[in-house]
């Protein structure tokens, strides 16, 4: 296997960099749905942490591919039900309630007064 | 039914804009003040910055003198990835945003959080 790092080696690489970071940006939120408190959180935040951090030197690709299809695996299988999505985002409680009004509209405050008093 | 749908999907009807009547001339004693209103009132860049400086401060791993509005997480305040990834997090929560996650993980120095969040229309 050559050591240098072709333009290919490199750019699975980098895809591969984000895909951890992506997963590990949801394996946190998801962990912060089910530790609802705090001080729990810190706790499981840091084991996650620890998980993350015992594979950082792996160096062969097809290994980082498969772990993190494992991980993911592992994620899509402790996702929270009912995960707390800010309320105006898709998913969240205020998400399309009140569209603001199409243009022109406007409302005449005449309080009921009809045309022939 | 299909011939109905395939007719309306024909005919157009011709768009009127409505006139536009007070436009020009604000309301004495209407004119709207929507104190409540969550879409008209933005935050200041200032209290933006403020605001992630005080963030990425409090973060443990990170020196707090070494933070400027222009630092990067991993070159000059020498994070993690994951660090960031962190701190990305501990933004969206200050800020009360949700960032897709390909924004997010774009994400690498302060600047770039100070003027996605600025720009963002719903933080607060």
């Amino acid at each position: 296997m050559s050591l240098t790092s072709s333009a290919a080696h490199l750019a699975r690489r980098a895809a591969q960099r984000e895909r951890v970071r992506i997963l590990y940006r949801r394996a946190l939120k998801d962990t912060l749905n089910w530790a609802v408190h705090r001080h729990l959180f810190y706790g499981d935040a840091a084991n996650l942490r620890e998980r993350f951090e015992q594979h950082r030197h792996v160096e062969d690709l097809d290994t980082i591919d498969r772990m993190i299809e494992d991980g993911e695996a592992t994620y899509n299988k402790w996702r929270h039900p009912d995960p707390y999505i800010v309320p105006w985002a898709p998913g969240g409680s205020k998400f399309t309630r009140n569209p603001t009004p199409p243009e022109g509209i406007e409302i005449v405050y005449n309080f009921g007064r009809e045309d022939n008093d | 039914m299909a011939l109905r749908a395939a007719i309306l999907r024909h005919v157009r009807l011709p768009l009127q804009t409505a006139p536009k009547l007070h436009h020009n001339q604000p309301h004495p004693c209407l004119a709207s003040f929507r104190f409540m209103s969550s879409h008209d009132d933005h935050i200041t860049k200032e209290q933006v910055t403020d605001r992630v400086l005080a963030v990425i401060r409090d973060y443990p791993k990170v020196d707090p003198s070494k933070v400027t509005p222009n630092v990067h997480f991993e070159k000059d305040l020498g994070l993690d990835s994951l660090d960031t990834v962190e701190i990305v997090m501990a933004l969206e929560e200050e800020f009360k945003l949700e960032i897709p996650d390909k924004e997010a993980v774009r994400i690498d120095s302060c600047n770039l959080a100070i003027e996605y969040i600025s720009n963002h229309p719903m933080a607060s």
